[in-house]
C-alpha cells in the first residue's frame, strides 16, 4: 500500500482510539469508535482478494450496527437523565444497551459469531491489529460505565469463555483459533469488570502481549493452518522451541504470566462469593488449553528426531524484524514473579 | 534451602556453557554433589516443627525425606538417559538436561513452600517439563494421546484445589502452613463445604492416583522415555501424596464422614490393579499398574488421618520411590536391547545377564514388601492402622498383599527364569553404566533398613 495513505490510515486509527480515551461526551467518544472502525477498513480490504472483502464488509456491518446502537443508547440517556456524560449513566436501559453494544464492538459471546470469519478473511497483520488495538476503545467505554446489571457481565464473560473454547476445538485454521482465543480472553476480562476494573485492564494487557507474540510467531512462519506448522522448526527451530510455553501461557497454566491473570480473577470471584462461577470459568480454560497444545504438537512437540536433510522447504532470507517477537515471548514466560508489583501498579 | 536450590539453578547454566564432550559427566558429577549435599537435610535436631524457615521455604521431616529423594534421583535421571540421548543433535541433548534440571528446582520449591497457593503454583509448574518429556522423547505414536491424558486429567483436579484455596483464604486470611494449624477449623455442614472438601483433595487424589481416576497413568508411564518414567514413578506421584498430608489439617472434621467412598475405592484399587498386572503383556505397563495398587495403599493411609497411617503412607512412598524407578530402569534395560515392551520377548534373561538378575531379583522382593526392607514396614503400618480403623478392610488388604506378591513374582520369573528364546542369545552385555544405576537406586533402601527414622516422618 502507498506508504503515504498508510501512514493516514494509522493516524486516524491512533485518533480514533485516543479520541475515545479522552472523552467524557458521549458523542465525542462515539465518534472516536467510528473514526477508529473506518480507518481499519481499508487496511483490512488491502489485497482486494474478495475473502478480505467479505471479512470487511461483515466487519463493517457489525461495528456499524454496534456504534448505532450505542449513539441510540447515549441519546436515550441524554433525554431521560439531560445529561452527555460518560460516567452518570444511572438508568438500566441505557447502560444495558451500551454494554450489549460494546459486547458486540469487541466480540463477547453470544455476540461473537462475527469474529472467526472476519479474522480468517485478513492477514496476519491485520487481524494483530484488530485483536489487539480496536479492542482498547471499547474497553475504555466499559471501564467507565457503572454497570446496572450485575448479571449481564457475568452471563456475557461466562459465555464467551465457553464460546471461545467450544468453538476453537474443530478448528485447523490458526486464524479461526486465534479469533476464539480472543473471545475466551476477553470473557475473562469481563467476568470481573464490575469488581476489580484495574484486573480488567490487566488480563486485556497481558492478552495483548500473549497473542501479540502469537501472531508474529505466526508470520515469521508464515503459517495460516496447523499442518503447515509443522515445517517451521527447519525454519526457525528457537522460536518452535518457544511456542510450546507461549501456547500453554495463553491457556493459563502456572509458572507462565498467563497464570497470573486467571488466579487473580478467581481471587476475586471467590472473594465476592461466586466460586461455583469461578470453578465453571477454570474448567472452561481447558477446553481452550486443548486446542492450544494440538497447536503446540503439530509444531514443536513431534519434532523429528535427527536432522533432516531432506524434505525441507525452501529457507529464502528473511528481513523479519523479530525484535519485538523477542520481548514479548520473554514477558509471555517469565512475568509471574512479578505479579505483586504488578497489582500495586495497576491499583494506585 | 538456598545452598541447594541455587545451585540446582545454576546447573541449568552449566548444561548450556558446558564444552559438548564433557556435558554428561560434568552434569553428572555437579548433580551428585547437589544430592549429596541434600542429604545433610535428613540430620534432625529436633523431632517435630519446621527446619531452615526462610519466608517461603522450609521444610520438616514430612518434606525432608521426599527432598532428598527428588535430589536423589537427578543423577540417576542422568545416568539412566545417556544411552538413548546420545544419537541426538547437541541441542536436544541440553534441552533434554535442563528440563530435567527444571523439573528438579520446581519440585524442591513445591516440596519446600510453606504457602499452599506457591505449593500449588510449583505443583502444576512440574506438568509442564514432564508434559515436554513425555510428548517430545517418547516414542510410540500414543505418546501424545498419554500428554493430552496426562495435562487434563491433572489440571481438571487441579482447578478447583486453587478456587478453594482461594476461598479458605478469603475467609481465614493466610494460607501459611505455620499457622493452618491454628487456624480455627470449618466446621459445618452446608453441602458446598462438602464440595470445598471434595475440591480440596480432589486434585491430590488424581495426582496419587486414586483407582478410578487413574487412567492417566499407565499412559503416561508407558510412553515417556526413561527419565520420565523414573521421574513421574518416584516423585510427582509422591506430590499428590504430600499435599494430601498437608491439607489434612485443616479439612477435619468433615473427612471423618466424607472420606468413605474413596477409602474404599482406593482398597479396591489396590486389589483391581494388581488383578491387571498379572494379565499385562508390556512390561512397562505392569510396572505402572503395580504402582497405582501401592499408591492406593498409601491414599487408604492418609485418608484415616492415624498417626501410624501418615506414617506407614510416608515409608512407602519413599521406599515405593526407589523400588518403582528401579524396576522402570530394569525394563529399560531391556527395551534399549529388544527395542520392545513385550515381556515374552524377553524371557529367561538370567541366562545371558546373570548380573541383572540379581537386581531384578531385589528390586521384585522390594515391590511384594520382604522383610526387612522399608516397603514393608510402610505397607504393615498401613494395614495396620486399616484394620484398627475397621476389621474388615484386612480382607481388602490381605488380598491385595497377595496379589501383589503373586505378580512380583510373576514379572520375575517370567524375565529371568525359563528357557531363553534363540533371538535373545547375543544380547548386548550390561553396561557397568546400568549396574551402577540400579545400585544407587538399591543401596538406599538397603540402608533405610538400619535407620527408618530418618524417612518415618513427624507423627511416629
Amino acid at each position: 500500500m502507498n506508504p503515504y495513505i498508510l501512514t493516514i490510515l494509522l493516524f486516524a486509527m491512533g485518533l480514533g482510539t485516543t479520541i475515545t480515551f479522552a472523552s467524557s461526551h458521549w458523542l465525542l467518544a462515539w465518534m472516536g469508535l467510528e473514526i477508529n472502525t473506518l480507518a481499519i477498513l481499508p487496511l483490512m480490504c488491502q489485497s482486494h482478494h474478495p475473502r478480505a472483502v467479505e471479512a470487511t464488509i461483515k466487519y463493517f456491518l457489525t461495528q456499524a450496527t454496534a456504534a448505532a446502537m450505542l449513539l441510540f443508547a447515549s441519546i436515550t440517556n441524554a433525554w431521560i437523565t439531560g445529561q452527555w456524560n460518560l460516567e452518570f449513566m444511572s438508568y438500566s436501559l441505557p447502560t444495558t444497551l451500551v454494554t450489549v453494544a460494546l459486547a458486540l464492538k469487541i466480540g463477547l459471546a453470544p455476540l461473537h459469531a462475527w469474529m472467526p470469519e472476519v479474522l480468517q478473511g485478513l492477514d496476519l497483520t491485520t487481524g494483530l491489529i484488530l485483536s489487539t488495538w480496536q479492542k482498547l476503545a471499547p474497553f475504555c467505554l466499559l471501564l467507565q460505565i457503572n454497570p446496572s446489571n450485575t448479571s449481564l457481565l457475568l452471563i456475557l464473560g461466562l459465555a464467551s469463555t465457553l464460546v471461545g473454547g467450544w468453538g476453537g476445538l474443530n478448528q485447523n485454521q490458526l486464524r479461526k483459533i486465534l479469533a476464539y482465543s480472543s473471545i475466551a480472553h476477553l470473557g475473562w476480562m469481563i467476568l470481573v469488570l464490575q469488581f476489580f476494573p484495574s484486573l480488567t485492564l490487566l488480563t486485556l494487557l497481558m492478552y495483548f502481549v500473549m497473542t501479540f507474540s502469537l501472531f508474529i510467531t505466526f508470520k515469521v512462519n508464515n503459517s495460516t493452518t496447523i499442518n503447515s506448522l509443522s515445517m517451521s522448526w527447519s525454519k526457525a527451530p528457537i522460536i518452535s522451541s518457544m511456542v510450546p510455553f507461549i501456547l500453554l501461557s495463553l491457556g493459563g497454566l502456572p509458572p507462565l504470566s498467563g497464570f497470573m491473570p486467571k488466579w487473580l480473577i478467581l481471587q476475586e470471584l471467590t472473594k465476592q462469593s461466586l466460586a461455583p462461577l469461578a470453578t465453571l470459568a477454570a474448567l472452561s480454560a481447558l477446553l481452550s488449553l486443548y486446542f492450544y497444545l494440538r497447536i503446540s504438537y503439530a509444531m514443536t512437540l513431534t519434532m523429528s528426531p535427527n536432522i533432516l536433510s531432506n524434505a525441507l522447504p525452501w529457507r529464502l532470507p528473511s528481513n523479519q524484524h523479530t525484535l519485538p517477537l523477542a520481548i514479548t515471548t520473554s514477558l509471555t514466560i517469565c512475568l509471574l514473579p512479578l505479579t505483586p508489583a504488578i497489582i500495586t501498579l495497576l491499583t494506585l | 534451602m538456598l545452598k541447594i536450590l541455587i545451585p540446582s539453578m545454576f546447573m541449568l547454566l552449566t548444561t548450556w556453557t558446558s564444552p559438548f564432550k564433557q556435558l554428561w559427566s560434568t552434569i553428572l558429577m555437579y548433580s551428585f554433589l547437589v544430592a549429596t549435599l541434600s542429604l545433610t537435610w535428613l540430620a534432625m535436631p529436633t523431632d517435630t516443627g519446621w527446619f531452615y524457615i526462610n519466608n517461603y521455604m522450609a521444610y520438616d521431616p514430612l518434606s525432608s525425606p521426599l527432598l532428598v529423594l527428588t535430589c536423589w534421583l537427578l543423577p540417576l535421571m542422568i545416568i539412566a538417559s545417556q544411552n538413548h540421548l546420545a544419537a541426538e543433535p547437541e541441542n536436544r541433548q541440553r534441552t533434554y538436561i535442563s528440563l530435567l534440571i527444571s523439573l528438579q528446582i520446581f519440585l524442591i520449591l513445591a516440596f519446600s513452600a510453606t504457602e499452599m497457593i506457591m505449593f500449588y503454583v510449583m505443583f502444576e509448574a512440574t506438568l509442564i517439563p514432564t508434559l515436554i518429556i513425555i510428548t517430545r522423547w517418547g516414542n510410540q505414536m500414543e505418546r501424545l494421546n498419554a500428554g493430552t491424558y496426562f495435562l487434563f486429567y491433572t489440571l481438571a483436579g487441579s482447578l478447583p484445589l486453587l478456587v478453594a484455596l482461594l476461598i479458605y483464604h478469603s475467609s481465614m486470611g493466610s494460607l501459611s502452613y505455620l499457622s493452618l494449624t491454628s487456624l480455627p477449623l470449618t466446621c459445618s455442614n452446608l453441602y458446598a463445604d462438602k464440595l470445598w472438601w471434595m475440591a480440596c483433595l480432589l486434585a491430590f487424589l488424581v495426582k496419587m492416583p486414586l483407582y478410578g481416576v487413574h487412567l492417566w497413568l499407565p499412559k503416561a508411564h508407558v510412553e515417556a522415555p526413561i527419565a520420565g518414567s523414573m521421574v513421574l514413578a518416584a516423585v510427582l506421584l509422591k506430590l499428590g501424596g504430600y499435599g494430601m498430608m498437608r491439607i489434612m489439617i485443616i479439612l477435619d472434621p468433615l473427612t471423618k464422614e466424607l472420606s468413605y467412598p474413596f477409602i474404599i475405592l482406593a482398597l479396591w484399587g489396590v486389589i483391581m490393579t494388581g488383578s491387571i498386572c498379572l494379565r499385562q503383556t508390556d512390561l512397562k505397563s505392569l510396572i505402572a499398574y503395580s504402582s497405582v495398587s501401592h499408591m492406593g495403599l498409601v491414599a487408604a493411609g492418609i485418608l484415616i488421618q492415624t498417626p501410624w497411617g501418615f506414617t506407614g503412607a510416608l515409608i512407602l512412598m519413599i521406599a515405593h520411590g526407589l523400588t518403582s524407578s528401579a524396576l522402570f530402569c530394569l525394563a529399560n534395560t531391556n527395551y534399549e536391547r529388544t527395542h520392545s515392551r513385550t515381556i515374552i520377548l524377553a524371557r529367561g534373561l538370567q541366562m545371558v545377564l546373570p548380573l541383572m538378575a540379581t537386581w531384578w531379583f531385589l528390586a521384585s522382593l522390594a515391590n511384594l514388601a520382604l522383610p526387612p526392607l522399608p516397603n514393608l514396614m510402610g505397607e504393615i503400618m498401613i494395614i495396620t492402622s486399616l484394620f484398627n480403623w475397621s476389621f474388615y478392610t484386612l480382607i481388602l488388604t490381605g488380598l491385595g498383599t497377595l496379589i501383589t506378591a503373586s505378580y512380583s513374582l510373576y514379572m520375575f520369573l517370567l524375565t529371568q527364569r525359563g528357557p531363553i528364546p534363540h533371538h535373545l542369545i547375543l544380547l548386548e552385555p550390561s553396561h557397568t553404566r546400568e549396574h551402577l544405576l540400579l545400585a544407587l537406586h538399591l543401596l538406599p533402601l538397603l540402608l533405610l533398613i538400619a535407620k527408618p527414622e530418618l524417612v518415618w516422618g513427624w507423627t511416629a
